[in-house]
């Protein structure tokens, strides 16, 4: 009973807490999520927003490309000094209309710049018609433009303007030029910008790796960023990336949400605790008494049986004695027999329950004939039953000798009998029949009495449960009968049911009984 | 009457302009010191044959007064393995040099390790003890981001790029560049771009980690000076030689344009970049530095001429911004050589400077050549060149009685001792860091 109890008081304690904490958490994760998004969202936004500084920066060197590179005359010494002079451009070709190389003159001498630009170029040169391919398919309203170019170790970019003529010059902006000036337009790590507490923007290159990054915040070896971005045409060779750390959610999220439910879930899981440590006292509190009262009712009966006994042996011996004339005494004799022989009933029943109730109900099956037995019950019970005008039959069919506890079936039936006393007096006859088939003895029970109230036939069997209704006011009874009855059926390797009947209430008992020859000890233990 | 007034005036204005544009003038012609001379004024006759031509260039002593006011950022590396004495040490450098300068200068204060901390925005140097603190609390960690630091000191310097001031990024490092562009050729291309806005980069390498390929390359592209600083108790001293040098500029964006004459050939630029296009060699040059010497040193090729006749090798003119005139001054010179077929005449004749500074360059080409088969692994083929290198020394030391080319035969000598690993490592920085004072005369004290 007990550990039956504390598990259903756990799960009552466990459950709801559960649930609650299961759906706290799926709210959680899902406003998380809505969080997180919009987190990603503001740091994508940020990425954007740097990308429009750099494009904005990239836009002023090809104006200022355009003014350097938009000349009438491409003359060596000019374009030298050109390339001398700016700090962008690394190196300067000039194609004529057909694609042909104008510079670096190519029948001319060359500068050391010249000839390593060339050497490395070459595979531009080998496919000359990259510019004008390229401008074509922009369209012929395109006169300039960016051209990538991936060399040494990663994206070139070469500036290339169209003229009237169809002459295109080209400007290669130095790669280490370029990312410098990138690196020049981003922030510097400032430990103060509360903004970049805790994140890191990375510029990284074709490879991955970063070139620039500020932000206070050390991702882990591979961390995935919560944010990145392609830049712009023409450095589109490059990305950047945003770094946080997971706390920055929690943080948005609102530690104070996920504290209170956290709170809330151990608020209920305290008041749940109480509560199922409140019912668990008082349940075996009630528990404990009731212990205490069968304790005592057993006490009281063993202590009223042994004087019982003896007011019914005396009784009996001084039945024997009167004189036969002495219809009176006689009849004030039969009424002390039957009346202690009830008491008796009543403390069989009470014992029996108390053993039930510690689990000590034990059977002693012996050799017996049944219908011997089912007799001379009904002769105890024959005067009182007579005298209330119920006239018993007796279909006798079980006349064999079995092993069987007779004292057990002798209080089943004193139980069914003394109930039809009770409640069925008025039907005006008991039929009893026996029945012997194989190892079960069948005894059935049927009065004319007013019968079971239809839904009720299993609560009768109830410990401690009397019907009420008319049918059982005014009678004296302690309602545990039926309940013992069953129990030793039962216990019996049988059963006892109530069985439909037109009128009347008619219980079935059955009750294994193995042929004596078979076995001599107890069918069930 | 009012006419009167305003010719007396008009002729006062006249005057005193006049007088002004004299001091000018008087001013710009002190500032460089421009000494061409061939190695050999005359030549034998008949034969094809190569010659040295030497464009020396001194500074005048400088005048403190008037000295031309610089824009310096100091970028330092505060990596991990900066931590403790380095960059105890390199901020008090940092601190000391900037005591040095005056409220017209320029100063920002740039420190990287995997990212960029910009501690002092470029300013003018008023407030020390703000500067100094927020030098003071800087503290090492991290990785280096070397590429990212320059760019960000170039930044601070652009913010008051101005040709008459000295524009400069002075950077510190003790270790391998390892976040972003980090090849000697990247960071060499960052450098020449870097020049073409008057921008130089003076690079030093601290302890025995760094890449000195790199630094030197980023130095000479830019045309800044390079220190190898082998232990933390000269980086003081080196910053100092840095200062010296950057508070002492006479004049910038110095143009050296050597066109040769009928029958010679420019060949090539000794230890220095030169764009060689047809008859004419163009050299670039930052700056010069009051009282030292920086020259260019073009190997022509001449065609053979008959004894007797004087033949025009080169004319060199020299432009160059003047910092205390702000005007661009331009020197004309030229050389010729006589033809002769007295070797005696020859002999005699020969400019033993001049004759010391090509061997010297040629040395260090030949020292150059050593490294390489080093860092290839041949350690005997390298001594050997180098003790070739020595003996080479050796010949013309005596030859041309030259202390200077003595002492690089010692040099080149302890090099061929040191080439064994585990004391190569360090050697190689000081061979890199010796190289590139050579050819470009780093610190040089004219004589």
């Amino acid at each position: 009973m007990k550990p039956k109890l504390i598990l259903i008081l756990t799960l009552i304690v466990l459950l709801p807490i559960g649930a609650l904490g299961w759906l706290g958490l799926r709210m959680a994760s899902q406003e998380r999520e809505i969080v997180e998004n919009r987190f990603r969202e503001a740091l994508a936004g940020r990425l954007r927003d740097i990308n429009a500084t750099i494009i904005r920066a990239v836009e002023k060197r090809e104006t200022e490309l355009l003014r350097l590179l938009d000349r009438d005359s491409y003359d060596a010494a000019e374009l030298r000094e050109v390339v001398r002079k700016s700090p962008f451009i690394h190196a300067i070709f000039v194609l004529d209309p057909s694609g042909n190389r104008q510079h670096p003159p190519p029948d001319g001498p060359l500068t050391d710049n010249e000839k390593e630009f060339l050497e490395r170029s070459g595979q531009i040169w080998r496919d000359k018609q990259v510019f004008f391919t390229t401008s074509e398919s922009v369209g012929k309203s395109s006169s300039h433009g960016w051209y990538t170019w991936y060399w040494g170790n990663g994206a070139n970019l070469l500036f290339w303007l169209r003229d009237a003529s169809g002459r295109v010059i080209g400007a290669e902006y130095d790669r280490s030029r370029m990312l410098s000036d990138v690196v020049g337009e981003l922030p510097n790590s400032d430990p103060s910008d509360p903004n970049l507490q805790r994140g890191r923007i990375a510029l990284t290159g074709g490879d991955g790796l970063p070139i620039y990054q500020w932000g206070t915040y050390e991702p882990a070896g591979a961390e995935e960023p919560r944010a990145s971005l392609e830049l712009n045409h023409p450095l589109d060779s490059l990305s950047l990336l945003y770094f946080a750390p997971a706390v920055d959610l929690a943080g948005t999220f609102g530690r104070g949400t996920l504290f209170n439910l956290a709170m809330g879930i151990i608020a209920l899981m305290l008041a749940l605790v109480g509560l199922a440590t409140y019912l668990y006292r008082e349940n075996t509190r009630e528990m404990r008494e009731a212990a205490e009262r069968v304790s005592f009712v057993n006490q009281v009966s063993h202590e009223l049986k042994t004087p019982l006994t003896n007011i019914r042996m005396y009784a009996e011996l001084l039945q024997q004695n009167v004189p036969e004339n002495d219809a009176k005494l006689t009849q004030q004799l039969r009424v002390i027999v039957s009346e202690s022989q009830r008491l008796s009933r009543l403390i069989g029943n009470v014992l029996t329950f108390a053993r039930k109730q510690n689990d000590r109900l034990a059977l002693h099956s012996v050799p017996g004939n049944v219908d011997q037995c089912i007799q001379s019950v009904l002769d105890y019970f024959e005067v009182v039953l007579r005298s209330r005008g119920v006239k018993i039959i007796f279909n006798a069919g079980a006349n064999v000798t079995v092993t069987f506890d007779r004292d057990a079936l002798e209080q089943i039936l004193g139980n069914l009998f003394s109930n039809v006393e009770k409640y069925a007096a008025g039907g005006g006859s008991m039929e009893v029949t026996s029945e012997q088939r194989d190892s079960t003895t069948t005894i059935t029970v049927r009065d004319r009495g007013p019968g079971i109230p239809k839904g009720q036939e299993a609560s009768i069997f109830r410990p401690f449960h009397r019907l009420s209704n008319k049918l059982s006011d005014g009678i004296t009874g302690t309602g545990i009968g039926l309940s013992i009855a069953r129990d030793l059926a039962r216990k019996h390797g049988g059963d006892l049911v109530v069985v439909a009947s037109e009128t009347g209430a008619c219980f079935e008992l059955r009750i294994h009984s193995p042929a004596a020859s078979n076995t001599l000890k107890e069918p069930t233990a | 009457m009012i006419r009167r007034t305003i010719r007396v005036a008009v002729a006062l204005g006249a005057a005193l302009g006049m007088m002004l544009a004299v001091r000018q003038t008087a001013q710009a012609a002190e500032q460089v010191k421009v000494d061409v001379a061939l190695a050999k004024p005359y030549m034998l006759a008949g034969q094809k044959q190569t010659g040295y031509l030497k464009v020396g260039l001194t500074g005048v002593p400088i005048n403190d007064v008037r000295r031309t006011p610089v824009n310096v950022a100091i970028v330092l590396d505060k990596s991990g393995s900066m931590q403790g004495e380095k960059l105890r040490k390199a901020k008090e450098a940092a601190i000391v040099s900037i005591d040095r300068l005056g409220p017209n200068d320029i100063v920002s204060v740039i420190a990287y390790d995997q990212t960029v901390e910009v501690l002092v925005p470029a300013t003018k140097v008023s407030d020390r003890n703000a500067l100094r603190a927020s030098i003071e609390r800087l503290s090492a960690g991290g990785s280096t981001a070397l590429f990212a630091g320059v760019s960000k000191g170039a930044s601070e310097v652009r913010k008051f790029l101005d040709r008459g001031r000295v524009n400069r990024i002075i950077l510190l490092s003790d270790g391998q560049a390892n976040v972003g562009p980090s090849s000697p050729g990247d960071l060499g291309n960052l450098g020449a771009s870097l020049i073409k806005e008057g921008i130089s980069v003076t690079t030093l390498g601290l302890g025995v980690d760094y890449n000195e390929d790199l630094m030197v390359q980023l130095a000479r592209k830019s045309d800044g000076n390079h220190y190898f600083i082998e232990h933390t108790t000269d980086l003081a001293q080196r910053f100092g030689y840095e200062f010296d040098d950057v508070l002492s500029v006479v004049a910038q964006e110095v143009t050296v344009r050597i066109t040769c004459g009928a029958g010679v050939r420019p060949v090539r630029v000794l230890g220095r970049e030169g764009d060689i296009t047809g008859q004419t060699a163009t050299t670039y040059l930052n700056q010069v530095y009051g009282e030292q010497e920086k020259y260019v040193l073009l190997e022509v090729e001449v065609e053979p001429q008959r004894a007797g006749t004087e033949r025009s090798i080169a004319d060199v003119t020299v432009g160059y911004l003047n910092m205390a005139s702000k005007a661009t001054d331009r020197i004309s010179r030229s050389a010729s050589a006589r033809f002769t077929g007295s070797a005696g005449q020859v002999e005699s004749s020969t400019n033993a400077a001049v004759m010391a500074s090509a061997i010297e360059q040629v040395a260090v080409e030949r020292n150059k050549v050593a490294v390489a088969l080093r860092d290839q692994g041949k350690i005997e083929e390298a001594r050997r060149a180098l003790l070739d290198n020595a003996a080479f020394l050796n010949e013309n030391a005596v030859k041309y009685n030259s202390k200077e080319l003595g002492e690089y035969e010692n040099k080149n000598k302890k090099d061929a001792d040191s080439l064994a690993p585990g004391v190569w490592e360090t050697q190689r920085k000081v061979i890199r860091d010796e190289q590139n004072a050579r050819q470009s005369q780093q610190g040089q004290i004219k004589k």
